[in-house]
C-alpha cells in the first residue's frame, strides 16, 4: 500500500506550532519580520513573493515587501539590503531569485547579514550546516527532512539517492542527509544516510535509483524518474515543479520530476506535485524567520522539534557577538 | 599493471610550480607568510607544525610560529588570532588541531579571518566551496584532486565512493567532486560508519577514496578490477620493529594493489600532497591580500 505524503497537512501542523512560538515572542513585545525583496517583473517571481507574504500574514509574521525596478542599479539593491540588515524590525531577508542578469547574485547573497539569511544561502550558513552546526537550514532540503521525520522514516544507514546537484536543493540536501550529529540520548538524531548524488553527467542513473531506499529528485526535468527506475518499497520524494503544456483551460499543468502514476505503483511513500514538498518549503521559511527572531532578540522560544531522537529545540544563549551564537543541536 | 601514484613526485612538481608565483610576489616586494599556532603539547602536533614550517622555508614562504601554553585560557588563543588577522605580513593562519579541550575549536576556526584561512575550514570558505565559488580548498581534498589530475584520471561521469564523512576530508572532497566543473562532475557516494554494505558501494565505484582512520578497512575483496584507489588514512599500528609501530593506510595495500588500476601508498601518497596544498593556499592568500596575480593553476 503506497502512502501519499501530505505536505500540505504537515506544513499546516508546523504552522500551528509556529503560531505558539510567535505568541511567546509577542509576550515579550516582539513580532518576527520577514522582508522580501523583488527585483524582477517576472510574473512567477511576483506570485512567489505574494505567496510568501500571505504565509507570513497567516501565522502572524510581519511581512515587508520591497520592490526594486529591474532596471535599477545593483547599488540600489545593495543599499536596500544594507537598510534591511540594519533594521531591527526585520529579522529575515529573502531576495527573490532570479535577479537581473547584470547583478552578481552571489555577491548579493553574501551581502545579506548571515544572521538574517533565512534562506541559508550565505556561504557562512552553508558552511555551518555542512560542518554540523546549522544556524538555518535551506528551506527545501529542510522541508524534505521534516517531511521524512513526520512520516517516521528513519534514514539512518539507508541508501539515499539524490538526483540533481543544484545549489538550492541537491547540494545542501546531500550535506544535510549525511550528517552524523547524535541525539542527546544517544539516538540517531541527524539523518545518517549513505548518500549518492546524481546529475546530468551520471552514468546508469537507473542503477543508482533502483539501489536506493529513498530517492529524492530535484532536477527540473519533467517526469524524469519513472516506475521502472525504482524498486519496490522505495520512498520517493519529488522536489520538481514543472509547467508542461496540457489540453485544459489553462493550457498547462504542473508535473514533478517523477512520473507519479508509474512510481506510485512501487513506492512505499511518495510526494504528490503539487501538495508535497512545495508546501514544506514555504513553511520552513516561516520556521527560519521565527528562529532568526529568537536569535536576534535573545528570547527563548520553543521551536518545533524536527529531529528524530528528540534533539532539543534551539535555545539562544547570551549573544555577545555574531560569530559566537550556538548551533541548533 | 597497477600504477603506484607517487605523491612525493607530484608534490615536488606543485612546489616547483609555486616558485614563479613566489617570484611574482617578490617582484612586488612581498614574501608570503604563514603563521602556525600550536596550543598543545602532543608530540605528533609538534611534529606536524615543524614539518609545515620546514616546507615553508623550502619554497621561500616566511614561517611564523606561535606557541601557546595548553593550560592558558581560550582568550589567549583568540587574542593571538586577532593579532595575526591584523598583521599584514601574515597571509595564512593555521591553528594546529586539536587545540586544548577547554577551547571550542569551532569558535577558533570562526575567529580566523576567512581570507587568511588557508586550511579552508572557516564556514564561509566551506560554504563557498559547496556553492561552487571556492576561495581556498581544504588541503587534503585538494591534494587528492591534484593527484588525480596529475595521473590524467578524469572524474566526469565517474562513480566515486568516498568512505568517511569528516569535516576535513570526506565532506569537502565529496562536495568538490560533485561540482559542475571539469575536476568534478562525478557521481559521488558518501559512506560512513552507519552505511550498510560498504563493500557494495566500493565495488560499484570507478574511484574509491578511503578517509576513515580505520587501519586497512578496505581490502581487495571490496574493490573490482581497475578501480582507482586513493588512501587518505595514516594509522599507527603496533609492529615488531625498532620503533614498535608502523604506518598503514585505510586500505589493505597488498590485496588492493593486485586489482587497482592506480593506488596511493602510505606513506608517500596523499600525505605530501596535503602539505604541498597548504603552501599553494598560502601563496594564493598572499596574492589575494596584496592584489598580485600569482597565476596559480
Amino acid at each position: 500500500m503506497t502512502e501519499i505524503m501530505d505536505g500540505e497537512a504537515v506544513a499546516a501542523g508546523l504552522r500551528d506550532k509556529l503560531r505558539s512560538s510567535i505568541e511567546t515572542l509577542a509576550d515579550h513585545g516582539e513580532r518576527p519580520g520577514l522582508a522580501t525583496v523583488l527585483m524582477s517583473d517576472d510574473p512567477a517571481s511576483q506570485t512567489y513573493v505574494n505567496m510568501k507574504q500571505k504565509d507570513c500574514e497567516e501565522v502572524g509574521i510581519e511581512g515587508i515587501n520591497v520592490e526594486l525596478d529591474p532596471e535599477s542599479s545593483p547599488q540600489e539593491l545593495y543599499d536596500t539590503i544594507d537598510d534591511l540588515n540594519a533594521d531591527p524590525d526585520v529579522n529575515g531577508i529573502l531576495i527573490q531569485q532570479p535577479l537581473p542578469d547584470y547583478v552578481n547574485s552571489r555577491a548579493v547573497i553574501r551581502h545579506v547579514d548571515p544572521i538574517k539569511d533565512v534562506e541559508a544561502m550565505h556561504p557562512e550558513n552553508i558552511g555551518r550546516f555542512v560542518a554540523g552546526y546549522a544556524r538555518f537550514r535551506p528551506c527545501t532540503p529542510f522541508g524534505v527532512q521534516h517531511l521524512l521525520e513526520e512520516y517516521d522514516i528513519d534514514t539512518q544507514g539507508w541508501d539515499v539517492t539524490i538526483v540533481g546537484h543544484s545549489d538550492i536543493v541537491g547540494k545542501p540536501l546531500a550535506n544535510l542527509m549525511v550528517q552524523k550529529q547524535e541525539g542527546p540520548d544517544g539516538s540517531a538524531g541527524e539523518p545518517h544516510a549513505t548518500v549518492t548524488i546524481c546529475h546530468v553527467e551520471t552514468q546508469n542513473l537507473e542503477e543508482k535509483t533502483r539501489n536506493a531506499d529513498v530517492v529524492i529528485v530535484a532536477t527540473g526535468v519533467p517526469e524524469l524518474i519513472d516506475g521502472s527506475m525504482i524498486s519496490e518499497g522505495t520512498v520517493v520524494i519529488d522536489v520538481g515543479i514543472n509547467q508542461v503544456e496540457a489540453d485544459n483551460e489553462k493550457g498547462y499543468e504542473l508535473v514533478g520530476d517523477v512520473d507519479f502514476e508509474s512510481a506510485k505503483e512501487k513506492a512505499s511513500y511518495i510526494t504528490p506535485v503539487p501538495g508535497g514538498v512545495g508546501a514544506m518549503t514555504r513553511a520552513m521559511l516561516l520556521y527560519n524567520t521565527v528562529k532568526a527572531t529568537s536569535i536576534q532578540t535573545g528570547i527563548d522560544v520553543e521551536l518545533p522539534s524536527f529531529c528524530k531522537g528528540g534533539i532539543p529545540p534551539y535555545t539562544p544563549e547570551a549573544q555577545t557577538h555574531h560569530p559566537a551564537e550556538p548551533a541548533d543541536q | 599493471m597497477t600504477t603506484i601514484i607517487d605523491g612525493n613526485a607530484v608534490a615536488d612538481d606543485i612546489k616547483a610550480d609555486l616558485e614563479s608565483s613566489i617570484d611574482a610576489l617578490a617582484d612586488a616586494g612581498i614574501k608570503p607568510g604563514l603563521a602556525t599556532v600550536l596550543m598543545s603539547d602532543d608530540p605528533a602536533s609538534e611534529t606536524y607544525v615543524s614539518m609545515k614550517q620546514r616546507d615553508c622555508e623550502e619554497v621561500g614562504i616566511e614561517g611564523i610560529h606561535v606557541e601557546i601554553d595548553p593550560d592558558a585560557p581560550a582568550e589567549e588563543l583568540y587574542d593571538t588570532i586577532d593579532d595575526l588577522n591584523s598583521d599584514p605580513e601574515v597571509h595564512g593562519i593555521l591553528v594546529q588541531m586539536p587545540v586544548a579541550d577547554h577551547v571550542d575549536d569551532r569558535e577558533v576556526i570562526r575567529r580566523i579571518d576567512p581570507v587568511k584561512d588557508v586550511d579552508g575550514f572557516h564556514p564561509e570558505n566551506v560554504g563557498r566551496l559547496v556553492a561552487g565559488h571556492d576561495r581556498y580548498r581544504p588541503c587534503t581534498p585538494h591534494g587528492v584532486q591534484k593527484l588525480l589530475e596529475a595521473y590524467d584520471i578524469e572524474t566526469e561521469g565517474k562513480d566515486v565512493t568516498v568512505v568517511g564523512r569528516s569535516n576535513i576530508v570526506g565532506k569537502p572532497l565529496a562536495n568538490l567532486l560533485l561540482q559542475k566543473a571539469d575536476d568534478g562532475n562525478a557521481t559521488v557516494t558518501v559512506c560512513h560508519s552507519r552505511t550498510q554494505d560498504t563493500a557494495a558501494k566500493t565495488r560499484n565505484a570507478d574511484i574509491v577514496v578511503a578517509a576513515v582512520g580505520v587501519p586497512e578497512l578496505i581490502d581487495g575483496d571490496m574493490i573490482t578490477e581497475d578501480t582507482v584507489v586513493i588512501d587518505v588514512g595514516v594509522n599507527r599500528v603496533d609492529a615488531d620493529n625498532e620503533k614498535g609501530y608502523e604506518l598503514v593506510g585505510d586500505v589493505d595495500y597488498d590485496s588492493v594493489e593486485e586489482k587497482a588500476s592506480h593506488i596511493t601508498p602510505v606513506p608517500g601518497g596523499v600525505g605530501p600532497m596535503t602539505r604541498a596544498m597548504l603552501l599553494y593556499n598560502t601563496v594564493k592568500a598572499a596574492g589575494i591580500q596584496k592584489d598580485v596575480d600569482v597565476d596559480l593553476h
